[in-house]
């Protein structure tokens, strides 16, 4: 009774304090020191599911820091086996704990024939990152779950894995169409032309998430943005005034004068559109 | 008294002013079985007289049922003629008779000339003989009976009975219609003088009379022929001929009820049915030793001794009418194509056309010359090329053939089934039957590891997973080792039913090596404190069952371990240990 006490008041104290550090990408700043109790390394090694929770969840609170010498322990009991719900803790703990060793032991999950268990495995190995991570990830946009490629896809554009672009254009032409932006995070020249191609075959918003990323990446030349501007502007459609506007919206004042202008003249001459 | 009229008519008569005489014996219920006399006496009279061959030739109705149109069997010019068509053409020796607008009206069948016409008002054909110079055709009085009208080459109608009975199709011989009605009767009428001269009672339902191969006979599904034993019809001893019993796809028939009005467009039924030619020789038989069923775009022929499978013939659209010959069998389809096939083989000797798209089609083969067939492809791939038809009309039909399919050894019969149970376009009962059949394959395991090398993979269009249950089945009997790689890697495929993955585990005891160690050893490790079916269950008792057999000490300890470790569900639990005392019995008795 008493251990459940002091676990409440750990999580009430996690829940506050990640409120506070959270930010908007969802990544986690200057996460305060939460401290994990002393059995809990036992208790993933118990065997008895309720304690086996409440260490995961105590970790999970405890974040990147406090939790990460755990990681190894969780990734044992993965290794090991568990029950779903104790899959899914455990895989979301590791995310939390964003270690890249742990990759190779979630990917594995990515073959569970749960679909929570393989979404669950998508969304951490996003956060633990590695060669590992983007293999399953690659091959998590072949599921069969939807959501499982909708998180693969994504998370391949957050950890730009260039070499899978061809996968998310794959992807893309098969309406998963979380691969747009995500190749537009990581696309080359010509990916992001080619990428620009498919407008009129996806709905607008589809192709523009991914190109407003190519826009303002610093490693995409002038050149290239301009072109893609052009794609947009083709169009002519409101959509496509609307997302031109919000792009110049948007166009830092440091940022090129020529792209400041393209958009300025696309977003004119789309004005008028229906 | 019943109602009968018998006129002798004119040239010029009409159908609104048809009357007659009446003839109290004619078509008469209260007849008495004489025996076999009364037809004893009219085959006497007729001889050694035969009906002369029937013209072969293919009818269609096309265009807005505004046209016949024909061509010969043997080849030659296809013909139209230009009429309304209200009632599907027959084809009756060399005439072709049909009725539209009212009128009633013949061709030659081999020209498409026109004989004769004749107006015949409300009524509506129901079938006609010819016996090379009179035509007799029954019809349809519109719900007051039936005229049975012998009209000549000059369309003068020699012969008109009018009765309340409804009259099946007759035929002619001899000067001698016959006519079949009330399901069990044949009336013979002496068309000189309109008497009834003879009539026989037959043991089987009847509403046909047709001349083939040289003699007549009668019948609706099974016949009768017309010889010196139909003196003994009604004490069931006619010379009889019967279908051979056969599952066939929806229930087809030999030949529709003879009162039957027939449209001019087909129906379903003309496109589901079956097909056979009686020889006119003793023992009585059918032609070739062939009877066929037809189920939409697919024809079947059996020997009509042991009922066997002998070919299938495909077609790219529906097949509306056809007709058995004596060593051929001719087909017509929607689209107006003509193909005669070879009775033996099914090879395609001939393929001729009606010029166009018909409504439906009549055909008439009765001593078509056969003559040298194209080659068919093994009935393996006759049966696969039908199966591979994604038109979900075809199921019934497919999943027969899919029964013959699995009786034959060939391996390619093995990768058919593989693809029907692969491809999510088959019809989920199809799929099912062809999981079934392949799981007792015991031929053509390279198709089968073709197969399983294969996963579902949505970025290449990969929606359904092989039948990896039932192939594991297959090769497990078939002791294939080389499937083992395969059938690890599909134990960690969460596409895999649960029914796949239970059978890839239990093939895996036999066929896995240490190479599959690490595919066991995970599933088992990811499964064993939640298999959430009784089919992962299965799955992770066999794959203890491996480790222990195959996985040295390590593979011992897993499972141990499983055991022990409160996670496990205690249900594998029990199982487990029941695996393990049975390895440790089976290692002593090895010592």
């Amino acid at each position: 009774m008493k251990r459940h006490v002091v676990i409440l008041a750990t999580l009430l104290v996690a829940q506050g304090a990640s409120a506070q550090t959270r930010t908007g990408g969802g990544a986690t700043t200057n996460t305060p020191q939460v401290k994990v109790s002393a059995t809990a390394g036992a208790d993933l090694k118990s065997g008895d599911t309720t304690k086996i929770k409440a260490a995961l969840d105590e970790i999970r609170m405890a974040g990147k820091g406090t939790g990460t010498p755990f990681a190894p322990q969780i990734v044992e009991l993965l290794q090991k086996g568990v029950t779903v719900q104790l899959a899914e803790a455990a895989i979301d703990t590791l995310g939390d704990l964003e270690s890249e060793s742990s990759s190779p032991a979630i990917a594995e999950y990515m073959q569970h024939r749960s679909p929570r268990v393989r979404q669950a495995a998508a969304k951490a190995l996003v956060k633990t990152k590695g060669q590992a991570a983007v293999k399953a990830l690659v091959k998590g946009l072949s599921d069969q779950d939807g959501m499982v490629r909708g998180v693969s896809a994504n998370g391949l554009g957050q950890l730009k894995a260039k070499p899978a672009v061809n996968d998310l254009f794959l992807a893309l032409d098969h309406r998963v169409t979380e691969a747009g932006i995500s190749i537009g995070m990581i696309c080359g020249a010509q990916e992001c032309e080619q990428l620009a191609t498919r407008i009129g075959k996806f709905p607008l918003d589809v192709i523009a998430g991914g190109l407003e990323q190519a826009l303002f990446r610093a490693d995409i030349a002038d050149d290239t943005k301009i072109k893609l501007i052009g794609r947009v502007r083709e169009l002519g459609t409101k959509e496509a005034n609307g997302a031109l506007k919000e792009w110049f919206k948007k166009w830092p004042a440091t940022g090129s004068a020529r792209v400041k202008q393209a958009l300025d003249q696309a977003v004119q001459a789309t004005g008028g559109g229906s | 008294m019943k109602k009968l009229f018998l006129v002798a008519l004119v040239a010029s008569f009409s159908w609104a002013c048809g009357g007659g005489q009446t003839h109290p014996n004619m078509f008469a219920t209260d007849w008495e079985d004489d025996g076999g006399k009364s037809i004893s006496a009219v085959l006497a009279r007729i001889g050694a007289t035969k009906p002369p061959a029937g013209a072969d030739v293919a009818v269609g109705v096309a265009g807005n049922s505004d046209k016949v149109v024909g061509v010969p069997l043997a080849g030659g010019n296809p013909w139209t003629f230009a009429h309304g068509v209200d009632v599907r053409p027959t084809i009756a020796g060399s005439v072709v008779v049909a009725e539209g607008g009212g009128e009633l009206f013949a061709l030659d069948a081999a020209s498409g000339k026109k004989l004769w016409a004749r107006q015949v008002g409300p009524q509506t054909m129901r079938g006609a003989g010819d016996d090379g110079k009179i035509t007799v055709v029954s019809l349809d009085s519109g719900g007051r009976g039936s005229v049975l009208l012998a009209i000549d080459r000059e369309g003068n109608v020699a012969r008109q009975i009018e009765t309340d009975k409804a009259l099946g199709v007759p035929a002619i011989l001899g000067g001698f219609a016959f006519v079949p009605w009330s399901n069990q009767y044949v009336s013979v009428v002496d068309l000189t003088n309109g008497e009834e001269a003879g009539r026989v009672l037959l043991r089987g339902k009847v509403s046909h009379a047709f001349a083939a191969s040289g003699s007549l006979f009668f019948g609706e599904n099974e016949i009768f022929r017309f010889d010196d034993k139909i003196k003994n019809a009604s004490r069931n001893q006619a010379t009889r001929l019967a279908l051979p019993q056969r599952e066939l796809p929806g229930t087809p028939s030999l030949m529709a009820p003879g009162e039957d009005k027939l449209g001019p467009v087909a129906m379903a039924l003309d496109k589901t049915r079956m097909y056979a030619h009686p020889n006119g020789a003793d023992p009585i038989g059918f032609d070739a030793s062939r009877f066929y069923g037809t189920y939409f775009r697919m024809a079947m022929a059996f020997d009509s001794g042991t009922t066997k499978l002998a070919w299938v013939y495909n077609s790219p659209v529906d097949i509306v009418g056809g007709a058995a010959g004596p060593s051929t069998f001719a087909l017509c389809d929607e689209s107006g194509k003509v193909v005669v096939l070879d009775a033996a083989t099914g090879g395609v000797e001939r393929e001729l056309s009606l010029g166009g798209p018909i409504k439906s089609c009549t055909v008439q083969d009765d001593g078509l010359a056969a003559s040298t067939p194209q080659p068919p492809p093994p009935l393996s791939q006759q049966i696969s090329a039908a199966l591979l038809n994604r038109d979900s009309e075809m199921v019934t039909g497919q999943r027969l053939l899919l029964r013959e399919l699995a009786t034959l050894e060939d391996e390619t019969v093995t990768k058919t089934l593989v693809e029907l149970a692969s491809n999510p376009l088959t019809a989920p009962l199809l799929i099912a039957d062809s999981r079934t059949a392949l799981a007792a394959r015991r031929t053509g395991a390279n198709h089968m590891l073709a197969a399983l090398a294969k996963h579902y993979d949505f970025l290449h269009d990969v929606l359904l997973s092989p039948p990896v249950g039932p192939m594991a089945q297959a090769l497990a009997a078939m002791k294939e080792k080389s499937a083992a790689p395969l059938l690890a890697s599909h134990l960690l495929d969460p596409a895999d039913t649960d029914e796949d993955v239970k059978q890839a585990a239990a093939a895996l005891v036999d066929l896995g090596g240490p190479a599959e160690l690490p595919a066991l050893k995970q599933f088992f490790k990811l499964y064993r404190a939640y298999p959430d079916s009784e089919g992962v269950a299965a799955a992770v008792v066999s794959s203890g069952q491996a480790l222990l057999a195959f996985g040295g000490p390590e593979g011992r300890k897993i499972v141990d371990a499983a055991i022990t470790d409160p996670l496990t569900v205690d249900a594998l639990k029990s199982r487990l240990k029941a695996v393990e005392e049975q390895a440790d019995a089976q290692k002593t008795q090895k010592k």
